[in-house]
């Protein structure tokens, strides 16, 4: 049931944001390629594993699920260089309780590629897993960080967990997308176990000029461009 | 014959009553040591038959201690039998200590009462389960003579039943010599539930004893002046013939199958009650002060009619009721029965009862519950196998009391009926998942709930543990609830998206939360009596503003919990496939059935009636399975994945308890007539292996499943002191763990609880798969020019009932779509 599409069908998506082109992909992840990049933001790993503490043993298979995806993405876009934009862990202690296949898999990343680990309000500590720990990172006239912020110029950042609620023709559906106007862009949630807030919720208040808000929803196998008179709370 | 007491007997006496057979059958079984059945109907003095024994046995052997458990599934019915019990116990002048054990007990005299407890303790499943997960309860049982288990029909098809079963298990094997004694209504297999209460007692088999039925119950449906609707769920058009049937008679039940319905059928009832007769409302939503009111309005005598949901179903015996309706479908004959039982306040008068079809289809419903009540036939659900979070719970809870040693404890609870073909692997994986969560991955070996002690006992690790277990217990899952509010509306604005809304308005009550979730902003639905339209959710509350719209554009019907039993379905298709069943039909429903033998063809007993015709711009498939809502849905969502692979191009499906009406862009009977499409194909049992799979993967239902399953097994909490989760984390978090464990380990012990649920439960697999064997290669169908008359009530339920579909991955589509005609100037 699927139609062709001038705009998305048959070619690579693009987000263009201060004068540069990226690629969204349908794992969440921003694919930079005039730097061979791949950004990614709250990995949120070793999450289910953060609740043992408090008696309920969740699924720990959440970690493998995110690097499994994160490999895939490697191997698709080629990246020479990847970008994690904080929170990359669920709390500091999830670097001392992975697993040793995880651990395992995290060092032959960064053996293949430059991991740089940008600090999160959930894993504010510096780690030795390999690749460079930073708070932010400055590349092409955007600085990159964990968090957003009012008035921000040129971010590029993760923290909210952006998601958009679709409604059409009585229906509604709900989704992580990529939401940004000329001065930030906030990518979605990439971990397995993330959960997401809505764009139009009051945490996002302030940050977005309206009328140069633009949005990209990730649908089950492709992204979808969406405007705002389409988008609803909840 | 049995001999009683003198004590007893004179008190018979000074009543001018004697003991009645049943009542004495039960004694003397008892006293040869035997457990009991007792099969009763409303009226026949259960209560007296259950605590006989008890009070004999006082009398006989002074006891010191707790004598006799009595488990009820309603805290009310606990209170109400204790009262019941005290009367005679004071009249005999014996010094019986009776108490009641409830959540509205106070601590202080729940703490006390496992210290120094009564001689009969009235209580419910969760109270037993707390009881036992004490280190005292060796010494509080360990002396106990009978468990009385009251409508006990009620509790074995449901989790609370398998809690109980195990607590029973318990019981018996910390007093050896204990007896039960269990009170049920008349069911479909008596024999199971003889089994159910004698496993844990053996070796002496338990007795069944029937209590002489009740003089057969007069039933009608009701023969209305103006014509029964095509379709709908209101009963609107009965409503002045209700108000005379009411003024009519002293006091009347109107049974409805949801509480939206109840509040419709309120509201036009009191729209024209001139006489201000009082009429009353109850229903699950509404406060308990609220119902209690009602309650003790009707024991009193002082009320004419209470509209009612199945919160009436059961319980104590309110008053005199002269008249029970049904309004709507009857769903079940043992439900309906149970229901006519209500007003069956003298053994030797009949009970009335009337039936009023809201519809067409449900006539057809209605003269089948009629014929089978009338019969006397029974369709009660039998009960299951225990389910799996169930015994996990459980598990813990005796750990809890004290070290468990494996072996034991599987003994033990493999003598509860429901988990009587456990095996022993399966009893070690749900021990080593309430120990470490029971991953293939060993992950949380350091933080294990239960060790091993030096001894081979399994201990818990803690004693927070035990808190967290008691702050957990129980089988109830409440659905997430939202609370809603009514805020002034936002106006229409262009691009308000983000405005904000007016807040601080009055609390109109509560409502599920899936239900909120498939609303949009100005979606339009009814609450508390009122049409309201949705403004959004803030934290847990959702907004309303008052809307002056006629119709509310979202139904909140849902077809209620249960769907139409199999037995009635085949009484439908019976009354249907035979022209000789007709004759008791009103003359409408004869000439709609009429209509189809000459525009399409009536749907036969065993065959499916598939018709396919083109209505507007689409093509309409529409068969009649009579299977019910939920397996209906199932085989809605499984038909339109195969057909959308069959190039049939479905836009969406709606299913009732009767039919399922599926539209496509495609025309599908040039598709079949050109042998480009198969219906046996797309009917075949097949559907149930890989199409299965791959829905249930992303299956919302299944999610929701889950979600009960995490909760009842510990592996998710319901809530803890000081930071208690809303109900909306918690969906939002049970959903992304489904993912996680069902991608990772599909076999888990709870994937399996889940799956064995949804089968049986909200996804009705079961059912699907015997109905697809029968139907097989006896598929009829009728390529037609227009709608047929039976596909009408299906086709106008669209609008009224979710729509389902494709839907999710369109919404995104059209959505993008509709940027780019923004983008090249439309």
């Amino acid at each position: 049931m699927s139609s062709a599409h001038p705009l998305t069908d048959g070619e690579i998506i693009t987000i263009s944001f201060r004068g540069q082109s990226f690629a969204p992909l349908i794992s969440g992840a921003l694919y930079w390629p005039a730097h061979e990049t791949l950004l990614v933001a709250d990995l949120h790993l070793e999450k289910m594993a953060s609740f043992a503490r408090s008696g309920q043993f969740l699924p720990p298979y959440d970690t493998a699920m995110t690097l499994a995806r994160l490999e895939a993405d490697i191997r698709l876009t080629g990246a020479k260089k990847l970008i994690a934009l904080g929170d990359s862990f669920h709390r500091d202690e999830g670097v001392q309780t992975l697993n040793a296949q995880d651990r395992t898999r995290i060092s032959q990343i960064t053996g293949s590629l430059d991991w740089v680990w940008i600090a999160g309000n959930h894993d504010p500590s510096v780690h030795r897993l390999g690749g460079l720990c930073v708070n932010e990172i400055s590349v092409s006239g955007c600085l990159l960080r964990h968090e957003p912020e009012r008035g921000g110029q040129g971010l590029i950042a993760g923290h909210l967990h952006p998601a958009a609620r679709i409604a059409m023709n009585g229906k509604s559906t709900r989704r992580p997308c990529f939401v940004w106007d000329d001065n930030q862009l906030i990518l979605p949630a990439y971990g397995a176990s993330t959960g997401s807030l809505n764009i139009l919720s009051d945490a996002f208040a302030g940050l977005f000029n309206r009328s140069k808000l633009q949005v990209m929803v990730m649908g089950r196998d492709r992204l979808y461009p969406v405007g705002l008179n389409r988008l609803v709370r909840g | 014959m049995t001999a009683l007491s003198p004590i007893v007997e004179d008190w018979f006496s000074a009543k001018g009553w004697a003991a009645r057979s049943h009542q004495l059958d039960v004694l003397a079984a008892e006293r040869a040591g035997h457990s009991v059945l007792l099969i009763a109907p409303t009226g026949a003095g259960k209560t007296l038959a259950g605590f006989l024994p008890s009070i004999e046995d006082l009398i006989a052997t002074p006891h010191d201690g707790l004598h006799t458990l009595y488990i009820s599934p309603l805290k009310a019915l606990a209170v109400d039998v204790a009262r019941n019990l005290m009367a005679p116990i004071s009249e005999m002048g014996l010094k019986i200590k009776v108490e009641t054990r409830t959540g509205d007990t106070p601590a202080a005299r729940r703490q006390r009462q496992r210290f120094d407890p009564p001689n009969v303790l009235m209580t419910t499943p969760e109270q037993l389960a707390l009881l036992l997960s004490h280190a005292d309860s060796a010494r509080l049982f360990g002396n106990l003579k009978r468990i009385v288990l009251d409508e006990l029909h009620a509790l074995v098809t449901s989790k609370r039943g398998d809690l109980l079963a195990l607590g029973v298990a318990r019981l018996a094997r910390l007093s050896p010599h204990v007896r039960v004694t269990a009170l049920s209504a008349t069911v479909a297999e008596p024999e199971i539930l003889r089994e159910w209460i004698g496993a844990p007692v053996a070796p002496r088999p338990a007795v069944l004893i029937h209590a002489p039925g009740g003089a057969t119950p007069e039933l009608s449906i009701l023969a209305s002046e103006d014509r029964v609707p095509w379709a709908g769920h209101s009963a609107a058009y009965a409503v002045p013939d209700l108000m005379e049937t009411i003024k009519r008679h002293g006091t009347t039940l109107l049974f409805v199958n949801t509480r939206s319905q109840a509040e419709m059928l309120f509201q036009n009832l009191w729209a024209i009650n001139e006489e201000a007769l009082p009429i009353a409302l109850h229903h699950g939503s509404l406060s308990v002060e609220q119902r209690r009111k009602v309650e003790s309005a009707m024991v009193g005598g002082n009320i004419r009619a209470v509209v009612c949901t199945s919160t009436l179903d059961m319980g104590i015996d309110w008053g005199d009721v002269d008249l029970v309706v049904q309004i709507g479908a009857p769903k079940g004959a043992s439900r309906m029965l149970q229901r006519v039982g209500r007003a069956n306040h003298r053994l030797d008068e009949p009970s009335k009862a009337m039936f009023v079809p809201a519809n067409r289809f449900e006539v057809l419903e209605c003269e089948a519950a009629l014929e089978a009540v009338a019969a006397g036939a029974q369709d009660s659900e039998r009960p299951l196998p225990g389910g799996l979070d169930v015994l996990a719970q459980h598990i813990l809870g005796l750990a809890c009391a004290a070290p468990l040693d494996a072996d034991a404890t599987f003994a033990e609870v493999t003598s509860a009926w429901p988990y009587r073909e456990v095996s022993r692997e399966k009893f070690d994986r749900v021990l080593d998942f309430v120990s470490t969560g029971g991953y293939a991955l060993k992950a949380y070996e350091r933080f294990a709930k239960l060790r091993k002690t030096p001894d081979g006992l399994w201990r818990i690790a803690n004693p927070q543990i035990a808190q967290q277990y008691r702050l957990n217990v129980g089988t109830i899952v409440e659905e997430p609830m939202l609370k809603v509010r009514l805020v002034r509306a936002r106006g229409i604005k262009k691009g308000a998206t983000t405005g904000p809304i007016g807040r601080g308005g009055r609390m109109l009550g509560e409502i599920e939360e899936y239900f909120i979730d498939q609303l949009v902003r100005g979606d339009t639905f009814m609450f508390g009596g009122e049409i309201v339209a949705f403004e959004g959710v803030v934290e847990t509350e959702a907004y309303v503003s008052r809307s002056f719209s006629q119709n509310p554009k979202i139904p909140s019907y849902m077809g209620g919990k249960f769907p139409l039993s199999t037995f009635l379905a085949d009484g439908v298709r019976r009354i249907i496939s035979d022209r000789d069943n007709w004759r008791a039909l009103p003359d409408q429903v004869r000439e709609w059935l009429e209509l189809q033998a000459f525009a399409s063809v009536l749907p036969g007993r065993e065959s499916l009636l598939v018709e396919t015709f083109p209505r507007a711009d689409k093509h309409y498939l529409v068969c009649y399975p009579f299977e019910g809502r939920l397996a209906h849905q199932t085989l809605g969502m499984l038909l339109t994945r195969r057909l959308e692979r069959a190039r049939g191009q479905p836009l969406g499906f709606v299913a009732s308890d009767y039919a399922i009406a599926i539209w496509c862009a495609s025309d599908l009977s040039a598709l079949i007539r050109t042998g480009r499409f198969s219906l046996d194909q797309l009917f075949d049992e097949d559907m149930l292996g890989d199409d299965l799979e791959a829905w249930l993967d992303e299956s919302a239902l299944m999610k929701r499943t889950f979600r009960n399953c995490a909760i009842i097994s510990g592996l998710i909490e319901r809530r803890h002191p000081g930071k208690e989760k809303s109900g909306r984390q918690l969906t939002m978090s049970s959903d992304i763990i489904y993912d996680v464990l069902y991608r990772h380990e599909p076999d888990h012990i709870l994937i399996e609880a889940t799956r064995r649920d949804a089968a049986r439960g909200l996804l009705d697999i079961e059912r699907l798969g015997t109905a697809l064997k029968r139907i097989r290669r006896h598929i009829q169908h009728k390529p037609l020019e227009r709608i047929s008359p039976l596909a009408v009530p299906v086709l106008l339920d669209i609008g009224r009932e979710p729509i389902f579909g494709e839907g999710r991955e369109a919404v995104l589509r059209e959505a993008a779509e509709d940027l780019i005609a923004e983008a090249m100037g439309r």
